[in-house]
């Protein structure tokens, strides 16, 4: 969903508060509904027994005692609710055989609804009278009373049957409360919610006032100004840990770029270093006329610089590649012990000079599942290293071995003058051992660099160490795990 | 003009010191840092060539050591390192200027060339004594209408003795400034190369310009 948190909340807040209205509006109205009716039923059953004992059996005569008959006749009696010509009060007797034996003057013509119940049991209902008024109506199956006799010998009647009184009231009163109330309780919930909306949003706004402004950090932060952190002043406990992690996202991009600037300024500078030698030595030879030698060594000095200035472009663009993954790898059984002999072949030369022994400790059954070209290349440049840091007379020495699904291969030499936090640098780019350059613009720093990234894209991983006694061992690690054809990462 | 370049870069310290020697300076080179500081420490060279990144020794503790011992060499670095805060930081300790690489050989001996004048408080590049002028820029001499043909050590010699015209200068002032370090001449070798350049910018109609001031040393032009 797209809509915003604002809208997110406001609605959630309005419709909560909507459901709840409504379910106490219904729950009151019904409660003092039920109260009402409750009442004006009472009042309309006491008025129908008041009735049902006013009607007398006098000889199998029904007589409806003098009070009521005049009450209820006489139109002068105002005051009689069954008078109220406004919300009047009808009643009807039926005798046996549905003969109706007495009703309200002011009915006239009508008749009320004949109830049917058992004896003696008050009915209770709703209907309409002739113009369509609510009314509500009791009806009651009862025994009329026997007239009282003087006469001693007085025989009661036999065969008393039971009469049906019903008795109507007017309900307009009832039900213009009843509206009312329903009214009231609409606008009160109305208002209540047409309130509750305004402060809701106002709540709301409040509420995401730490977003907004952590919002506003973000937007505030350039590409060239990642040292800025995002609010700095406290934060809500639900958006801390946002801010807490947009902050350590942002420390780990500012180091990301920084790396990234000082990788561009150490090429730009080891690039510029053997320019500024070519350059030079060109137009200091160009200031006068010369000699052939001259030139000729100039020009093969140049060739040098240059060749050095190819590999460490090269080595840029394959640890480029491999870092994006553009590297495609054809793994193959590889015999190790004759790979690292013919790595070796071009430094033995070098290493028989400086009378440097090399011995190749690996077992002639030794296999690894990898890529021969790229490991050929990450053992010469192993070898390499060890011919150029051995001391004179020291000693190369490489080893491998199976372990848990891997091959572990180790190329050490003696002679090495690295420290632990310097051992710990040798696989970063440009760095060189005691930054002595000895052989400044010929080892550009990558070799390792590059080890590490082959390896990895390989599948395994590198380290390196160095004993008190000056050995200085690279071991890599390389995991052969179904991993054949699979691209360097 | 004595000068020291403090670069670890074979190849461009090679090419340094033979352009700037062919340019007739007298030129001491070191790749070491530590090296390049007792050279800075031991000689009072006119200018001296630093390289920031150094074994041994950085460039810029070189810098800060040359300064606060007070020595009064032009400091020119020369580094790789471009960005706006490495120069601040370079000129701020004391350099006197600041070339990045790669450089044309031809924009770093006019600096050099600047940095000399400067050191010699000579703001124009063509010094005048008496009626002898020299073009310092493409190091031609001439006396009245004549030019003088000199050889790269005598020219070296009268320049020295020019800059400081009518100031009394020893002769080892004179061979520190002539020779280089490697040099096995002796301070002697001045007497003789005085010889050779009276020979050919005297003129016997003309006021002697260069005067022997005896026990301690040689003036060009008038005593001050």
């Amino acid at each position: 969903m797209t809509c915003s948190l604002r809208t997110r909340l406001l609605t959630g807040i309005i419709v909560g508060m909507i459901l709840l209205l409504t379910v106490f509006s219904l729950l009151i109205y019904g409660v003092i509904r039920s109260a009402l009716v409750k009442q004006f039923d009472t009042s309309l059953a006491s008025v129908t027994h008041m009735l049902a004992a006013s009607v007398e059996l006098d000889n199998d005569k029904i007589e409806l005692e003098f009070e009521v008959q005049q009450m209820s006749g006489s139109r002068l009696a105002g005051s009689s609710e069954f008078q109220n010509a406004e919300h009047p009060t009808h009643y009807q007797l039926w005798g046996p055989n549905d003969i109706v034996v007495a009703k309200s003057p002011l009915l006239g013509t009508d008749d009320l609804l004949r109830i049917k119940g058992s004896l003696n049991e008050l009915v209770l209902g709703t209907s309409q009278d002739k113009n369509g008024q609510p009314q509500r109506t009791a009806g009651l199956k009862f025994m009329p009373r026997i007239a009282d006799s003087d006469d001693k010998n007085y025989q009661p009647p036999t065969n008393v049957q039971a009469l049906t009184l019903v008795v109507a009231r007017d309900a307009g009163d009832l039900h213009s409360q009843l509206r009312f109330l329903r009214w009231l309780l609409l606008i009160a919930s109305t208002a209540v919610i047409a309130l509750s909306f305004l402060i809701a949003a106002i709540i709301v706004r409040q509420g995401l006032n730490p977003l907004r402004s952590i919002a506003a950090g973000i937007a505030a932060i350039s590409e060239d100004d990642l040292a800025t952190r995002i609010g700095t002043t406290s934060a809500p406990a639900e958006i801390l840990p946002i801010k807490n992690r947009l902050n350590d996202l942002l420390s780990r991009l500012e180091d990301a770029f920084r790396r990234e600037r000082r990788f561009t300024a150490d090429v730009a500078h080891e690039l510029r270093t053997p320019l500024a030698g070519i350059r030079s030595m060109i137009e200091v030879t160009l200031t006068r006329a010369r000699d052939t030698d001259e030139y000729q060594s100039v020009l093969s000095e140049c060739v040098v610089i240059v060749e050095n200035m190819q590999t460490m472009v090269n080595n840029l663009l394959m640890i480029a590649r491999l870092d994006a993954c553009q590297v495609t790898f054809r793994h193959e059984h590889i015999y190790l012990c004759e790979l690292v002999n013919s790595c070796w072949r071009p430094f033995s030369e070098k290493a028989k000079e400086r009378k440097i022994a090399f011995e190749n400790q690996v077992h002639n059954d030794i296999t690894v599942d990898s890529d021969r070209e790229n490991l050929s290349m990450v053992l010469s440049n192993l070898l390499n290293n060890a011919v150029e840091y051995a001391n004179d007379a020291g000693q190369i020495w490489v080893t491998a071995h199976h372990t848990n699904d891997s091959v572990e291969i180790t190329v050490a030499n003696t002679g090495c003058r690295l420290t632990n936090e310097q051992v710990e640098q040798v696989f970063d780019c440009f760095w060189r051992g005691d930054s002595s350059r000895k052989d400044a613009g010929v080892h550009c720093g990558l070799g390792l660099a590059l080890v590490q990234r082959i390896i990895r894209s390989l599948g395994g991983f590198t380290t390196a160490e160095v004993t008190p006694d000056g050995i200085f061992t690279i071991r890599l690690v390389l995991s052969q795990q179904a991993n054949s054809g699979r691209k360097g990462c | 003009m004595r000068l020291l370049v403090i670069e670890d870069y074979r190849p461009l310290q090679q090419s340094l010191a033979k352009g700037l020697r062919e340019a007739g300076f007298a030129v001491d080179t070191t790749r070491d840092g530590r090296e390049g500081l007792w050279y800075a420490m031991s000689n009072e060279y006119d200018v001296i060539i630093l390289d920031l990144m150094l074994p041994g020794v950085d460039g810029l503790e070189i810098l800060k050591k040359i300064r606060t011992q007070g020595r009064k060499s032009h400091v020119m670095i020369l580094t790789a390192k471009d960005t706006l805060q490495d120069r601040v930081t370079g000129l701020d300790l004391g350099a006197d200027d600041y070339l990045v690489k790669p450089f044309a050989f031809k924009e770093l001996l006019a600096r050099v060339r600047a940095l000399l004048r400067r050191s010699y408080r000579q703001k124009s590049p063509r010094i005048r004594v008496k009626d002898m002028q020299i073009d310092l820029t493409t190091q031609r001499v001439w006396r009245g209408r004549d030019e003088i043909q000199l050889t790269p050590r005598e020219y070296a010699l009268l320049e020295y003795l020019a800059m400081r015209a009518g100031q009394t200068i020893s002769r080892t002032d004179i061979w520190e400034h002539i020779y280089d370090f490697n040099s096995s001449a002796s301070s002697n070798v001045v007497d003789v190369y005085i010889g050779y350049l009276r020979k050919k910018i005297e003129r016997p109609n003309k006021p002697r310009l260069i005067k022997t001031v005896r026990g301690r040393g040689y003036v060009l032009g008038a005593q001050l």
